[in-house]
Order: C-alpha cells, then structure tokens, then sequence
C-alpha cells in the first residue's frame, strides 16, 4: 500500500510539473499582459503598445479586456498569489488599498533621468492626487481624465422655446427650464436620479459643502453647504417634471434621454463618443454644457471659492505589481505610457482624455469623424475647476453603507436630514477605524 | 477492517478502488470540504486586505446579530423560501400530471416546460424585468395595475419569487415526471375496479407512490431558495429603493465580502445560512418519516 501511495503522489508530481512548465514562451521575446476593463478602449491601448513594440522588437503586449465586474476580484486574488497582470489600470477608489499593502510598484523615480519634476511638470494636481499613495509616494502613471457634464436635447428646448444652457446657468435655471420643458412637451426635465459621481457630489461641492474635508478624514454631509445640495438633489424627486426613484432603478437615466423622454441628464465625458455611436438618429439634436452652478453657495473657512462652480473630476493610471517578474522592462513600457507621444495616440484614438497637460485637445479628433456636432470645449474649460472625486482608504467600506442609507432617504423611509446624520456618522466611524488600524 | 485478511488480488482491488474515486474525493475536499473549513475560521477574522486576516474572536457575529439589516435579510430568505417552496412544488406536480396523461405533442410540452432551465438566469432576468417595468410593462398592461413590482417593498420579493418558482417548475416536473411513471398502473386499476374516483387515486395512490421524489425535490428547492441570490442581483441594483426589503442572505454576503470587501463578516453570514440550512434539513428529515411512503 505504501510502494502503492508513492506511486501515485509521484504521477500527481510529474502532472503538476507539466502543467506549471506549459506556459512559458519559447521565442526569446519578453511576453508581457495589460489588463484593463473597458472594451472601447482596447483599439487606443493597443495603438499604444504597438508603438512601443515598434521600437522594442524584443517585447510583445498582449492587452487583455476583463469586464468591470470581474475586475478588481480577479486583480485582488491575482495581487494575493502573486500573478498579477505585468501591467494594469488603476482606479481611484483602490489605488491606496493596493498601494498602502505594498502591492503595487513605486513609480516615483521614474522619470529621474528624463527631467527633474516631470510629474509636476506635465500632469494636473488631481492627477497626482490619483496616483498617490498614503505615503506620498506615486504608485502609477496618470492616464487620463475625465468630468460629467450637463447633456440636454435642443429639439425640447426649442419646442418649449426655452433658451440652451449657457456658462451663467445656476440651480435656478436649470429647475425653471425643467418645469417649462415639462408643461410645453410633456416630457421630463431634468434626471435628477441617485449616484454620487454623476450626481449629487457635484452639486455638493458647488454649494460650498464637501464629502470628504481637505485632509480626507471628516466627511460634510450634514454640513451646511452638504446638507442644502443633498435637500435640492433629493427634493427634485419631488417635481412632476423629475422621476422618482423607483423609475430610475427600472428605466436608467440614460435610456430615458436617449428614447427622447427627457431634456437633461449629467454624463461623464468618457461616455459622450459611445453615445455618438450607439444613437445615429440623435445626431445634432442634442449638445453638451458645462453644469449649473449654484446660485447662492454656503461660504464657510472650508469650502473653495468658485463662484458655485464645481464638477467632479476623477483619472486612471498604469500600475505594475511590485514583485512583477520582468520589473525593468515594465517600468520602461510604463514609462513610455507617460510620455507625449504616447498619450497623443491614447487621446486621438478617442479613448479617453490625455492626462498629459497640454495633450487633451487629441481628444476631439475622434469627435470630428461625427462633424464635430457637440461642443467639447466646455469639458476642457470645466477642469479649471474641477475638484478630484472623495475617497480615502476607508472608501470601499463606507460607500456601500452609505448607498444604503441614501435609498432608504430616497423611498422615504429616512427623513433626510436624520440620514445624512447617519452617513456623516458612517465615513467617519469607518475612516477612523481605517486609520486607527494602519 | 483490522483484523481482515486480503488476498493479494483482493488488496490490488481495493487499491484500483481507491485511485478511481481518488478524482472525485480529492476535489471534494480541496474544493468543498477545504474551502468551508477556512470559511468558518475567516468568520472569526478581520480582513485586513489582500488574504491577510486577523483573528478578532465573535467581534463578527456580534455585530451581525445586531444588525437590523442582517435579521431583515434572514426574514427576507424565510419568507422567499415560503413564497417559492410549497407553490413551486405543487404547480411542478401538477404540470407533472399534465405531461403524464395522454395528450398531443407530449414532448413538446415537456421541452416547453424544461426550457427556463435551459436558459442562462441573466437573460431571464432581462426578461422579466421588462415585463415588470411599473412604466411600460406588460404585466401592468394586462392587470390594468399601476405597481411599480420591482421597487416597491412590499412586492419585490414577490416577484423574484415569481421568476423564482417560474424558472423552477420544468426541472422539478421532470424529477416528479420520473416519479410517477414509477408507479404500477396495475394499483389504479385495482382501485377504480373497487370503486375509486380519480381523486381518491390521487391521494391514495400517487402522493404517497411519489413522496420519495417529492422529498428530494422538496430538500433541494428550499437549499436552492435559502441560497438565492443571482436573480436578486440580476433583477434589481444598489440604488432600488426596495432594496432592503429584498436583499436575501447571499446577497448581503456578496455586498460585505465583495463589494465593502469585508470578508470576515461575510463568511459569518455565509455561517449562519448554512446552519439554517442544516436545521430545516434536519427538520425535514425527522418529519418525512410522517409522510413519505417507502415501502408499497
């Protein structure tokens, strides 16, 4: 029985072996992946690659599409076994999870030899912002960038012969022109439905309040200029020309505009080239404008004198494991990723926004193929003020408690004023926690 | 197993015995057994990131046990279970007998009803949802309702249900189906030659001829309803009004263990739905003994 045993832990051995050594190329060239989330941007990425394996023959990118969904269980499990991709997108609301675990390379000497400050020189303190972790350090190269804005259908306005948002628009504006639209067409005004990035974030901001206080450890919910935005986001529920919750959790904001129910929505720029696409037959019935600004914002010692402007602003970066097995030469393709050239070929395929100062008008080649028909500039013109979307490491675990609470204001279980109490109370409790632990 | 004495043949039997269920016991246990045991463990742990735990004792179950959404779900799941289970069954037997009597395009009917199975739960959910739409739907339509199904609280679980037990009813018919034509078709004549109608057959003669299968059906549609979990996810989302009103067990493990990225406090609750699933079983076996007939 014992000769028998060994016999077999032995096949089991030599089959395990087998598998292991199965994968491993055979070409003498350095195989490297690059996983990232969002199809549409498979073709940009690839470009990318392709011009850095131009000049590098010896290296070949393999860039691989795992859905949104899936990402950040299989980056996660992938970061625990060490067999994370060689290169990856980073986002925002994980960066400092990985980041502060040690898992993702120091990139901040990247740049040493090509010039002094090359970070500060050539990306946006928001950008920064993003690829930071706990510790200052930077633990990505900026990507891209991005900020919603304010999508409205002309035909509507027209019809209800109500003039097109403009620079000056405030709240005010936007609720009149919502009611006018409404009585003259029967359709909706604007969507005012439950989201934080394209939704109430922005409005807080505009009005003086903040999510989370400039050092990211007290959260402003329940504060004066918070508490007013969150009760006109919410209370716009209210008016007949707004749905209910209960329809935007059925229908989607989105497919309500776009089936031309509706006048106005907030979208995030990295959606705006897929809308062309997806709906030829709103072409040039439908533009984009910078978001109302609030007309009376709360001042108080923390919050940022914009003249009640504000939208939200978030960016991606390229990341690479720390104990990656062909460190070198990934750090040499990321840093490629960082250079002019690169993010030009990133912006004119139309994936996203360049996060390369002076590299984001590339960005409107991809809209000239449709006749230039919206106007792109004002999402240029809106990251003069644009403010880094909230998050601290404590992030994942307060923003699903806070969701909770927020649809339970929504179906009028919560008054709102007690649940935005309850949401301070619940960042607060959870950031504390987070940094009594570290 | 001491003391016997094996031939050689015999003893190289036994081994060719064990290589050939080795596959099978070997993924059990690193794939079932293994994975539970870490569970339980995790359940009294503190995820600190990245498969790193820290031991923090019952600091999990207590504040589960004080969570007023945990025993919200824990009803959720009950009430789920009692709204899929004894309906589910009784329309499966009934369309059971439908496709056991004599009728045209007999399997026809049987591919229609085995069809929901057959289709992946995303795409019924998509379907569904459309029918349910408050705005738009057909269901609306045809009731000449106005209820918003899917956000209001007192319905959404309800219709999950619905899809629940609709998608169900195929796959446990063709089990019952099974069953009944088990039967000898000798006791029906024996009974109605003394004098029984079709209804004193069937509880006479089919429900107890049928109660083994109608057991194991029953057993593996409350383990299947007390886990539910990807029609919720499918059919609803984060921002549903209702939501609380329908998140199940499994759902809020997800949402703590994969979204808030808590996994200590989500394998407690992982805990605690075994454990109820373990006590019905039990229940169930100790009361089969009133009802299921093994031996005619």
């Amino acid at each position: 029985m014992k000769k028998f045993l060994r016999g077999m832990a032995a096949v089991l051995l030599v089959a395990l072996m087998l598998s292991v050594s199965g994968c491993g190329a055979s070409d003498g060239k350095t195989h490297l992946t690059f996983q990232i989330w969002d199809t549409n941007q498979r073709q940009g990425m690839q470009d990318m690659c392709d011009a850095y394996t131009a000049q590098h023959p010896d290296v070949v990118i393999d860039v691989q599409v795992v859905s949104w969904n899936e990402y950040w269980t299989k980056l996660e499990a992938a970061a625990e076994s060490n067999t994370m991709p060689d290169i990856f997108w980073m986002h925002t609301n994980q960066l400092l999870y990985y980041a502060d675990f040690g898992m993702l390379a120091d990139v901040t000497d990247l740049y040493d030899d090509v010039e002094p400050g090359y970070y500060q020189n050539h990306f946006s303190e928001i950008s920064l912002g993003n690829i930071s972790g706990s510790d200052g350090r930077y633990y990505g190269v900026p990507k891209d960038k991005d900020n919603g804005v304010l999508v409205y259908n002309k035909e509507m306005f027209d019809a209800a012969g109500v003039a097109y948002p403009d620079d000056d628009w405030t709240w005010d504006d936007l609720t009149e022109a919502s009611q006018k639209i409404y009585d003259a067409t029967g359709n909706y005004g604007y969507l005012a439905y439950l989201d934080d990035q394209l939704g109430y974030w922005a409005y807080v901001y505009q009005n003086g309040g903040y999510i989370l206080s400039a050092d990211r450890t007290a959260c402003g919910f329940n504060q004066p200029g918070g508490k007013e935005a969150m009760e006109f986001y919410i209370g716009m529920q209210q008016e007949e020309w707004c749905p209910d919750q209960n329809f935007f959790t059925q229908n989607g904001a989105g497919a309500t505009f776009w089936s031309q129910r509706a006048a106005m929505f907030m979208e995030g720029s990295w959606s705006l080239l897929g809308a062309l696409k997806d709906h030829p037959e709103m072409l040039g019935k439908w533009d984009i404008a910078k978001l109302p600004k609030a007309p009376d914002p709360v001042s108080t010692p923390e919050s940022l004198d914009q003249d009640g402007r504000a939208c939200m602003s978030n960016g991606l970066c390229y990341s690479t494991g720390a104990h990656g097995k062909n460190l070198e030469i990934v750090k040499d393709v990321l840093k490629y990723f960082g250079t002019e050239e690169a993010q030009l070929i990133q912006g004119r395929s139309g994936a996203a926004i360049p996060a390369y100062l002076g590299t984001e008008e590339s960005w409107r080649t991809a809209f000239e193929e449709y006749g230039d028909p919206i106007n792109v500039d004002c999402i240029f013109e809106q990251f003069d003020y644009a403010i880094q979307v909230p998050y601290n490491s404590a992030s994942p675990r307060w923003k699903s408690q806070v969701l909770d609470v927020l649809t339970q204001v929504y179906a009028g279980n919560q008054e709102v004023d007690a649940g935005l109490d309850k949401m301070t109370e619940i960042v607060n409790t959870e950031t504390a926690k987070k940094l009594a632990g570290n | 197993m001491k003391n016997r004495k094996l031939s050689a043949s015999a003893r190289r039997e036994e081994n060719w015995g064990w290589l050939l269920v080795a596959p099978t016991i070997i993924g059990l246990f690193v794939l079932n057994i293994w994975p539970f045991i870490q569970t339980i463990y995790t359940s009294f742990c503190e995820h600190l990131g990245f498969g790193h735990y820290r031991f923090i004792g019952l600091d999990n179950y207590i504040e589960m046990f004080r969570n007023p959404d945990f025993w919200k779900a824990t009803w959720n799941t009950v009430y789920f279970c009692i709204l899929t289970v004894p309906v589910g069954i009784a329309l499966a037997l009934f369309v059971a007998m439908l496709l056991n009597a004599k009728v045209k395009f007999k399997g026809g009917f049987r591919t229609i009803f085995f069809l929901p199975m057959v289709c992946a739960p995303a795409a019924i959910a998509m379907v569904w949802q459309v029918i349910f739409n408050g705005d738009s739907g057909i269901l609306n339509q045809i009731l000449g309702t106005h209820i918003q199904w899917i956000t209001n609280s007192k319905t959404a679980i309800i219709a999950v249900a619905i899809v629940s037990t609709w998608s169900s009813i195929g796959y446990d018919a063709v089990l019952l189906l099974a069953g009944l034509q088990n039967i000898n078709k000798q006791l029906y004549e024996a009974s109605s030659i003394d004098g029984a109608g079709k209804i004193r057959q069937f509880f006479n003669i089919t429900l107890p001829m049928i109660s083994p299968t109608m057991f194991s059906v029953l057993i593996m549609r409350l383990m299947a309803s007390m886990k539910v979990y990807d029609l919720i996810y499918m059919m609803s989302d984060d921002t549903n009004p209702a939501m609380a009103d329908m998140q199940s067990l499994m759902y809020l493990f997800y949402r703590s263990s994969f979204v808030a990225g808590d996994r200590g406090y989500g394998s407690a609750i992982v805990v605690w739905t075994v454990a109820l699933i373990l006590l019905v079983t039990l229940i169930q076996f100790w009361g089969q003994k009133k009802w299921v007939t093994y031996d005619i």
